[in-house]
Formats: C-alpha cells, sequence, structure tokens
C-alpha cells in the first residue's frame, strides 16, 4: 500500500498506486519546457512587434499596421534562425 | 505515486541534455533580442535585406568574441 494515496481519492480503479516511468517524466519535462519557451518567445513578439508596428496606436488597428504584425513575426523567427546558424553552425 | 520502474541514470542523463539545449535555447534568444533591436531599423518587410541578414550574423558572432574578452579581462583581474 501506498501511504500517500490520500483516502478522499475517489477513482474506482481500486487503492493501486499509478505507476509513473522513467518515460512519463521526460515527457512531462518536455512538454512544460516547450510551454515555457513559447510563452517566452510570444512575450517576446508582442513587445518587439509593438514597438515595431503600432507605433501611434489610433482608435483602431489599422490594415498596415495588422500586415506590419505578421511580417515581423515571420521576420523575428527568421531572425531567431540567422542567430542561431551564426552561433552553433560557425566555420571554425 | 509508484516510481520503482523510474530509471534515475536515464532520468540525469536526460535532465543535463534537456538542460543544455535548454542553454542553447537561452542564447539564442538573448542575442536575437539584442541585434533585432540593433541590425533592424526600419519596419520589417517581407524579406529581410542582405545587409539585415549580415548584420544579424555579425551581431552574434561579435558578441560572442566580446564576451570571451570580458571574460579572459575579468580573470586576469584575480
Amino acid at each position: 500500500m501506498d501511504p500517500y494515496s490520500s483516502s478522499s481519492s475517489s477513482s474506482s480503479s481500486s487503492g493501486a498506486s499509478p505507476q509513473v516511468s522513467t518515460e512519463d517524466i521526460m515527457d512531462q519535462v518536455k512538454l512544460q519546457l516547450a510551454q515555457a519557451y513559447a510563452e517566452e518567445f510570444l512575450e517576446t513578439l508582442r513587445g518587439k512587434c509593438f514597438e515595431k508596428c503600432i507605433t501611434k496606436p489610433g482608435s483602431s488597428l489599422s490594415g498596415s499596421e495588422s500586415s506590419c504584425v505578421s511580417r515581423c513575426v515571420d521576420r523575428y523567427i527568421e531572425a531567431t534562425g540567422i542567430i542561431s546558424r551564426a552561433l552553433f553552425r560557425t566555420s571554425s | 505515486m509508484d516510481t520503482s520502474r523510474v530509471n534515475s541514470t536515464e532520468l540525469e542523463q536526460f535532465l543535463s541534455k534537456e538542460k543544455e539545449k535548454a542553454m542553447a535555447n537561452e542564447i539564442v534568444a538573448k542575442l536575437t533580442h539584442i541585434c533585432w533591436d540593433k541590425c533592424i531599423t526600419s519596419t520589417p518587410g517581407s524579406k529581410f535585406s542582405s545587409s539585415e541578414t549580415t548584420c544579424l550574423t555579425n551581431c552574434a558572432q561579435r558578441y560572442m568574441d566580446m564576451s570571451m574578452i570580458i571574460m579572459k579581462r575579468f580573470q586576469s583581474m584575480h
């Protein structure tokens, strides 16, 4: 018996504690890292593209502002690739 | 929780590899941040100009050169 399994557990599957494998932990770590990375990246995109494209906020987002944002996102992703290659695929 | 099936050696190797990857990602993110501000001065177009691309590449590589110099300079102070 697992002393940590709570008695309030309403799971129908008897009292068996869940088996955790190495793989389960790895998947969980990968997932959380990817989520954290995506969130941070999105925040950066918002900051950079607002700075570049919404220079004078008006009463609504204009068409040119929206298209600027789209291009900004594409270019920022491209820039990330260029920087990555510059750092890790250098001619040494 | 039953952790009898967890292989701690395997897990440790995995974690140190992930840590390394996270660090690399962090450097790339930081330099993209810095070099974007330095190199992309106009509103983003549908394509980078060749001078922008070159600037980004140079910016990242010179940053690393610089950080070497700073490291050496700092070490020589001790």
